[in-house]
């Protein structure tokens, strides 16, 4: 079975989907190309989910077209080539972690072995225990184990490190890494950057079911690591935001808060302009702030339009 | 532009790992509902807990071959249709609301393989449903009917879940999770009683005993136990499946329709 032509293993085009007044993706594109480690990145509500859901066959876009491994999604030959970790799931509770990894084993053409699925996945404590029993972490090791064990050649995972430990972390990660150097291709949505960061050879950025950035990590880094800047001072807003450094200021009772691309100068700049400035921080913007101000962007260029 | 080498093809499925995976699923829907003790413990019990009371302690006071030959008949038909009756009633309804389908459905699963390991579990529970039946029936139960018979007896009853499994179906589709125990327990109850398994019927009952399988399954168990028998046995199985394929085809119309 052939993938598109040019490669792409997973391709969404155009794909809009909305539930109700709720617009989830509006005009989606994406490629997954052989061997990379894609980070689809963004808050919640951006789209994420709902992409990996059209590109599963779990739900049908409104509009566009998704092709796994150049098949429709509904395709049971495509799906072969696919493993999945999804954020909510129910598994039969009756059964035990190894007898459901030998379920979803046998569903795949050529799996990996029983014990080298536990073992990538370091879940070997865990094989006689009942899913039902286990703790949310140890559930999500457990998924993450239904997903490898397929061999995929493309795995789509839904935030697979929340509620994990920092060893479980560290140990999905390493496989992760070890996946992609054997030639999977690997989909990972998350909220932290420093996930993207670790693992992703490339990223996109999604808000409101768009893509507002795309990139590899460097790149996209560049785009979000703005500094944050809190002081209180008599020096008023449309001053402030004359300065070059300034992306956007804005009053919060006393306080005054700055996002800028550079800490050091505007800060000088804040203490020649008013010698009593008090209360000054300085921090790294978060990857929320930087959000809203990527999620703000597109919305403001539809109004100059 | 050269396309990239396509390095990553997935191997074709060999038919012999789709029977496979057919079979595992049927394997682990058995044990996963053995080790639910909610739905083993009413399936396997309720049969034998009532023809033990009935067919052994009193039928042994009326000592009529023809009582107990009909009791068999009875509760063996009554513990064939439960597995698929809930097998699918109580669990497609529950599970339809769940994720489990959802993950299920992104998984490779074979097309077939949901319903298919339901029917294998039900077919299951049945043999084991009627093992022990027999086994009272020969010991304790005073039948006249050599075991040989009713051992053909309880494989033509065997037959009953697969209509069984349709009834079910048809309830796990349309009622919603919180009612479907309700609503199956209640079919089954209102079947067994209704179709003159148990007491006689008169009047407007005794017309529409035709309208429930439970009739049409324990009148072929009848005769083919060389028992007192009504109407034909081929018109019997005609109409089993007849309503098998109406209530799998409103089943199919109703799922389909949520996408």
């Amino acid at each position: 079975m052939d993938a598109e032509g040019d490669g792409a293993l997973a391709r969404l085009t155009g794909a809009k989907k909305r539930y109700g007044a709720t617009t989830a993706l509006d005009g989606l594109d994406l490629d997954v190309r052989p061997g990379e480690l894609l980070a689809l990145l963004g808050p919640n509500g951006a789209g994420k989910t709902t992409a990996i859901g059209i590109l599963l066959g779990l739900q049908e876009p409104d509009a566009g077209e998704a092709r796994l491994f150049g098949r429709s999604p509904h395709d049971l030959a495509a799906r072969r080539g696919v493993g999945v970790m999804m954020q909510e799931v129910m598994l039969p509770d009756a059964l035990r972690v190894g007898d459901l990894i030998s379920q979803v084993r046998a569903y795949y053409p050529d799996p990996l072995s029983f014990e080298d699925a536990v073992a990538l996945a370091g879940v070997e404590k865990l094989v006689q225990r009942p899913y039902i029993k286990l703790s949310g972490g140890q559930k999500r090791q457990v998924q993450f184990a239904l997903a490898i064990c397929g061999r995929p050649r493309l795995l789509f995972l839904d935030e697979p490190t929340t509620g994990l430990d920092v060893t479980a972390r560290e140990t999905m990660w390493a496989t992760l890494r070890r996946l992609v150097k054997d030639g999977a291709s690997i989909v990972l949505t998350t909220h932290y950057i420093e996930e993207a960061e670790a693992l992703a050879d490339r990223v996109v950025v999604m808000a409101k079911g768009r893509r507002i950035a795309g990139g590899t990590v460097s790149e996209i880094r560049g785009l979000v690591v703005r500094k944050r800047i809190d002081c209180v001072t008599a020096t008023g807003l449309p001053v402030i935001e004359a300065w070059p450094e300034v992306i956007a200021a804005s009053h919060d009772g006393e306080r005054t808060s700055i996002t800028a691309t550079e800490a050091e100068s505007v800060v000088r700049r804040l203490l020649a302009a008013d010698p009593r400035l008090s209360d000054l921080e300085v921090r790294r913007a978060g990857l929320a702030e930087a959000f809203a101000e990527l999620t703000q962007e597109p919305a403001a260029q539809e109004q100059t339009r | 532009m050269s396309p990239l080498p396509v390095t990553s093809a997935v191997p074709a499925m060999p038919f012999s790992r789709v029977v496979r995976a057919y079979l595992s699923d049927a394997k682990w829907e058995s044990i996963r509902l053995f080790r639910t003790p909610a739905f083993s413990v009413p399936i396997l019990a309720m049969p034998i807990l009532f023809y033990s009371f009935f067919g052994i302690v009193l039928a042994g006071k009326s000592n009529i071959g023809q009582l107990a030959n009909n009791l068999f008949v009875g509760w063996t038909v009554y513990g064939v249709m439960g597995p698929g009756l809930f097998g699918f009633g109580i669990l497609v309804a529950v599970e339809r609301n769940q994720g489990l389908l959802t993950f299920k459905r992104a998984l490779p699963m074979p097309t077939g393989s949901y319903l298919a390991s339901k029917l294998m579990m039900a077919y299951v529970f049945a043999v084991v449903v009627m093992v022990m039946l027999v086994v009272i029936a020969v010991t304790m139960g005073h039948v006249t009917l050599p075991w040989t018979i009713l051992v053909r007896m309880a494989a033509v009853m065997s037959l009953g879940v697969i209509p069984a499994c349709a009834v079910g179906l048809f309830i796990g589709s349309y009622a919603p999770a919180s009612s479907a125990a309700a609503i199956a327990n209640i079919t089954y109850l209102g079947m067994a009683f209704l179709s003159g398994l148990f007491f006689p019927l008169s009047g407007f009952l005794h017309t529409i005993r035709w309208a429930w399988p439970t009739y049409h399954l324990s009148q072929l168990a009848r005769a083919s136990g060389g028992m007192e028998s009504e109407g034909e046995p081929l018109v019997h199985v005609a109409v089993l499946a007849a309503m098998t394929v109406v209530l799998v085809a409103l089943a199919a119309r109703k799922l389909s329709r949520r996408g």
